[in-house]
């Protein structure tokens, strides 16, 4: 979907990070000083196991117009399989948005290591890079103003 | 007398069970019925027309408590008695009651073994107008599919039926009913319906039998058993587990492949 | 409401120069639930910490916001200032202001707006913080080590010497392992056996250690502080209280020319045996594989010779239950045979041994009693071939590795053939010659320049016969690669250390992690080279990597002295960042429905079955409840959980969905 008023459109973005790799990677992308857009909140799990699938919905009701979820690659996890829990979540998670027709683009996964610093920079310019292409998340907001719309202005 | 009476008799009689749940033909349908002596059990049915799942009785303690039961079982009320059993929600020593094969006699089923038996081997396998729906939503695209289903779900008064006559939906507290966090807002709007349903969906995952009682029990209308049963094709495809097929795979969400593959997490 | 206090680090300019640092603690001081918020030069520095303290007690806080560094960082630094000024540690956040936000983003209004949302997400959450308390765990004061060569040997006797018991499991007949197998040792050459076999000894006569030899782990369960190991006793077929080690038995059994295993296969042994003289146990096993008895039921001259009557053909293997609160793998490595070679023959030369097979032919205890003798025909060899690297450095190979000991074993074989042999000659072909470590380059230099052992360095490209000699055709790269051949008697090969058949069952029985060569790995490469990534186990010795023997018993003893750290505690203390199940009054008792998904997703087998009783004894519910010993919070069972009756302390879902809804709330 492409809005033409996107110009001054900055894309809201919350990441779901697990605390071993992906943010462990991002202070390493601290660390070695690699900059990166602002427009990611970072929101720290102690594992990709741990992120409930309606944290992700309430992310979208609360604003958001794109979500990074991301944890340590297959067979690095710190808990030794919550990443795999994870992916089969996601995997039957995804195809139910899709179902529903939800803009599953907005969601990015990756696995970014804790040595993945530049990964993650990469990671993050490219998903706002996207989500500014796509525009804000219209269709979803407002579903989620309809009693403050019904009440208010419209 | 019929077969299913003789049955039901000499299970209540050599106390095999205290209870047969099972249906009656009422005004030209059928409705669930439950038998506790050999009075009762002339009026059991069993035939195309029992589309109920009453398998939903089985997490009830007001119904099951202190009895040991019997089931006349149609493949999905089989389907859902393997299920609960997987999850720990099957009473001990329920049986059930089938149809054999060639839809002539009746078959006893005393263990979740060979409840197993009988629902291995038959996949699921979406026809008629769920697969016309289905593929009608398919060729939708994605923008179609959303006004699709926010029209469907600005219908949704948040009655729960689609919860109440779900054989898997008992736990003692949904979702829905937890404050601490709200996860989903009370009230009946589009976005409220939709994380519902996104939830109830998610929780079937794997576990959904596809019968169809959300359906039925639906007062609006919406099909909302297309998104389970979208989810449990998909699941079958993708880890190739089939409805009932659960107790040698285990549960899809709470297990796992190394290997199992996807395209869209880099 | 809540008395939250936001501390605003600079961090000298770390965080300064880019984030404006009092807009941030003004803007803080506006949110809800904040009382005291303001910003400091170093937070972390002593008065940055008193700073703090004060403002607890000054303000009566029962929550605090650190806008600092990575929590990876400072975290420990300021809950422990928290608990200091009475603050519960639990109810302290850190907001990471450095690594996630000045750091990565240009000095501007957008960087200071992300830091301000990033405390506000932080604030929600610690507004529904619970304090919590460290779990308290008892510990089983007692070590299992499995492997009984020189580095569990070391590991044993060292936990043993600092009071604690010690149970020691060795899969064949007698400890000793590789290091009883070796003739000398470099860089001293004094004799293998002579300084092993009294620790040996001590090992079979130390009160706190129990040896169990020709045993195996079959499994593990429990966790740090609360193993319990299955041991599973192979039958010996014999009774050891019985056995007096006469060793009638051996020397009349029948079966005479099994390779002995003790001797690389250089010599044999019966079927009935000790594997050699000064074993520990000495006294003998039946091999079941070879013995006339059990193949055929016949024989049975053991059972008739032996004085003590001490035979027993019907015993079977026999599996006790320890419990344990630590576990020390020294579980050792191998050497490629000489069959992995092609371009050396593929093993079907007689006279290509392995640099463990030399070993047996240069030790007084082996098969030649210590004279060099070639395998083939007895003679003794004039021209001796040695090549290093022989698997090892080689990716095509598979093992990209350095197998670490090679060089200095091959100088050491070269030194001992031309003191053994006089007017011997011999070559060592090498890729390079590492000698790091205490005298080893002098050790090397002397082979050469004393011994006049000729090092060619190149490889060697193929072996084959010709006219009773084994000609070995390489280059010298540093004469440019010139073609050298060499009529050789005997080739040794300095064969690769690989990680020991079945290592990879034992890693997935002990849940440890290994590397792709199935060497186990460590907690860290660096900082916890003993530790395995499973807590309370722990890793020695040539299982971890190729290892000489003096590193070998350093780690050995490095692994001991974790274990008597941990069993010096009175109880184990632990995060309490756990999963709970929750509880209610009668008659719901907990939301918890035991359905008992969560305990398939349980890596840590960590949820149990709770029964819940009336009165009379009666099963009203069964329950799921989290083992807080076994469980580590990862919080998978918590997404999986569709009642929500399991949360995950310090992560909760009241915290997890407010710091989510506040971290997008602030430019709404």
């Amino acid at each position: 979907m492409s809005n033409d008023n996107n110009s001054a459109f900055e894309p809201r973005i919350i990441a779901f990070v697990c605390n071993w790799c992906t943010y462990a990677g991002a202070d390493l992308t601290g660390t070695s000083r690699i900059k990166y857009a602002t427009n990611v909140r970072i929101v720290r799990f102690p594992c990709t196991g741990r992120i409930d699938f309606l944290l992700l919905l309430k992310a979208f009701a609360s604003g958001a117009d794109g979500i990074i979820v991301s944890g340590c690659h297959p067979n690095d996890c710190h808990y030794t399989s919550g990443n795999f829990h994870a992916r089969r979540r996601w995997m039957v998670f995804r195809s139910l948005l899709d179902t529903l027709g939800i803009d599953t683009r907005r969601i990015r996964y990756s696995w970014v290591s804790a040595a993945e610093g530049a990964k993650w920079a990469d990671l993050v310019n490219d998903t706002v890079a996207t989500i500014r292409e796509l525009g804000p998340y219209n269709e979803y907001k407002k579903v989620a103003d309809y009693l403050g719309k019904e009440a208010g202005d419209e | 007398m019929n077969n299913l009476t003789e049955l039901a008799n000499k299970l209540l009689g050599d106390g095999t069970a205290t209870k047969v749940i099972g249906y009656e033909e009422a005004h030209g349908k059928t409705r669930p019925c439950f038998c506790t002596e050999a009075a009762d059990t002339g009026r059991l049915v069993l035939d195309e027309r029992c589309t109920n799942n009453i398998a939903v009785y089985l997490t009830k303690p007001e119904i099951v408590g202190g009895h040991k039961v019997a089931v006349t079982a149609t493949l999905p009320v089989l389907r859902t008695m393997v299920q609960l059993a997987m999850e720990n929600q099957l009473p001990d020593g329920t049986t059930a009651i089938v149809s054999t094969e060639s839809g002539e006699g009746l078959a006893v089923l005393p263990t979740v073994g060979d409840m197993e038996r009988v629902v291995a081997g038959t996949p699921l396998d979406i026809s008629g107008k769920e697969r016309e729906l289905r593929e009608r939503l398919k060729a939708m695209s994605r923008e179609e599919r959303w006004q699709f289903w926010l029209g469907e779900m600005s219908r949704c008064i948040k009655c729960y039926a689609c919860r109440a006559a779900c054989p898997l939906c008992y736990c003692t507290r949904c979702i829905v009913d937890n404050n601490c966090p709200q996860w989903i807002q009370p009230w009946a709007s589009p976005l409220a319906s939709m994380e519902w349903q996104i939830s109830r969906v998610m929780h079937m995952a794997g576990r959904c039998v596809a019968c169809g009682a959300c359906k039925q029990a639906c007062p609006m209308g919406i099909p909302i058993h297309l998104l389970t049963l979208s989810l449990a094709e998909d699941i079958q495809n993708e880890f190739g587990v089939a409805p009932g097929s659960v107790m040698d795979h285990g549960n899809v969400l709470s297990t796992f492949k190394p290997g199992d593959k996807e395209d869209f997490i880099r | 409401m809540s008395k939250i206090g936001v501390f605003i680090c600079h961090c000298g300019e770390n965080i300064g120069a880019t984030v404006d640092c009092a807009k941030v603690a003004e803007a803080a001081a506006s949110m809800e639930g904040v009382a005291f918020a303001t910003d400091y030069k170093y937070m972390c520095s002593d008065p940055g910490q008193t700073l703090i303290k004060n403002a607890i007690r000054e303000h009566r806080l029962d929550g605090v916001v650190v806008g600092a560094c990575s929590p990876r960082m400072h975290e420990p630094t300021f809950r422990k200032a928290c608990a200091e000024a009475g603050l519960n540690p639990y109810l302290c956040e850190i907001a990471n202001l450095r690594e996630h936000c000045s750091w990565v983003h240009p000095k501007g209004d957008d960087t200071t707006e992300k830091a301000i949302e990033i405390v506000h997400g932080l604030v929600e959450k610690v507004r529904r913080n619970s304090p919590l308390t460290p779990i308290h765990v008892p510990i089983t004061k007692k070590a299992l080590v499995i492997g009984g060569g020189i580095a569990g040997i070391q590991a044993a006797l060292d936990i043993a010497n600092c009071g604690h018991k010690v149970i020691l499991v060795e899969k064949e007949p007698s400890i000793g392992g590789h290091m009883s197998q070796l003739s000398e040792t470099f860089p001293t050459l004094d004799c293998s056996q002579c300084i092993l076999t009294p620790r040996m000894v001590e090992v079979a006569q130390h009160p706190n250690i129990t040896l169990y030899t020709y045993a195996e782990l079959d499994s593990l369960s429990g966790f740090i502080g609360n193993f319990e190991a299955k041991i599973r006793l192979k039958a010996k077929s014999i009774d050891e209280s019985l056995c007096t080690g006469c060793g009638l038995c051996t020397t009349k059994c029948p079966q005479k020319k099994i390779p002995s295993e003790f001797n690389a296969g250089l010599g044999r042994r019966t079927a009935i045996y000790v594997p050699f003289p000064q074993a520990v146990p000495n006294k003998p096993v039946i091999d079941k594989e070879h013995c006339t008895h059990y193949r055929t039921g016949k024989c049975g001259v053991c059972e008739k010779v032996c004085p003590t009557h001490a035979i027993r053909f019907g015993q079977e293997d026999r599996i006790i239950n320890e419990q344990v609160g630590a576990v020390v793998v020294t579980t050792g490595f191998n050497v490629l045979g000489t069959d992995f070679f092609p371009e050396y023959g593929y093993g079907r030369y007689a006279d290509v041994i392995t640099g463990l097979q030399f070993e047996r032919l240069a030790s007084a205890s082996g098969p030649t009693l210590g004279e060099i003798r070639r395998p083939s025909d007895g003679k003794v060899p004039e021209k001796v071939v040695f090549i290093a690297c022989c698997g090892s450095r080689d990716p095509a190979k598979g093992i990209p590795y350095c197998s670490k000991i090679c060089c200095m074993y091959t100088a050491k074989h070269a030194m001992l053939y031309q003191h053994k042999v006089h007017g011997g000659e011999s070559y060592v072909f090498y890729m390079d010659i590492r000698a790091g470590g205490k005298n080893y380059e002098e050790f090397v230099r002397r082979a050469i320049e004393e011994d006049h052992v000729n090092y060619v360095r190149g490889r060697v490209a193929r072996i084959y016969e010709k006219e009773g000699k084994l000609i070995v055709k390489g280059v010298d790269t540093l004469l440019g690669a010139t073609p050298v051949e060499i009529e050789a008697d005997m080739v040794v090969l300095a064969t690769a250390g690989v990680s020991n058949q079945g290592s990879e069952e034992l890693a997935q029985k002990l849940h440890i992690s290994y590397d792709p060569y199935k060497f186990f790995a460590e907690a860290h490469p660096k900082l916890r080279p003993v530790e395995t990534n499973t807590a309370g186990i722990f890793v020695a010795g040539a299982c971890q990597a190729p290892k000489d023997i003096p590193e070998t018993v350093a780690t050995a003893s490095g692994a001991a002295a974790k274990v008597a750290a941990l069993f010096s505690q009175p109880d184990l203390v632990r995060e309490p960042l756990v999963a709970v199940v929750n509880r209610s009054a009668p008659p719901v008792f907990s939301t918890c429905v035991g359905c008992f998904m969560c305990q398939t997703a349980c890596p840590y087998q960590a949820i149990e079955r709770e029964e819940i009783k009336d009165r009379s004894g009666k099963v009203i519910k069964v329950v799921a409840k989290v083992n807080p010993g076994l469980c580590q919070g990862c919080g998978t069972c918590v997404a999986f959980c569709r009642s929500k009756s399991i949360d995950l302390q310090g992560f909760s879902n009241q915290q997890m969905f407010a710091e989510v809804e506040a971290l997008l709330e602030t430019t709404n």
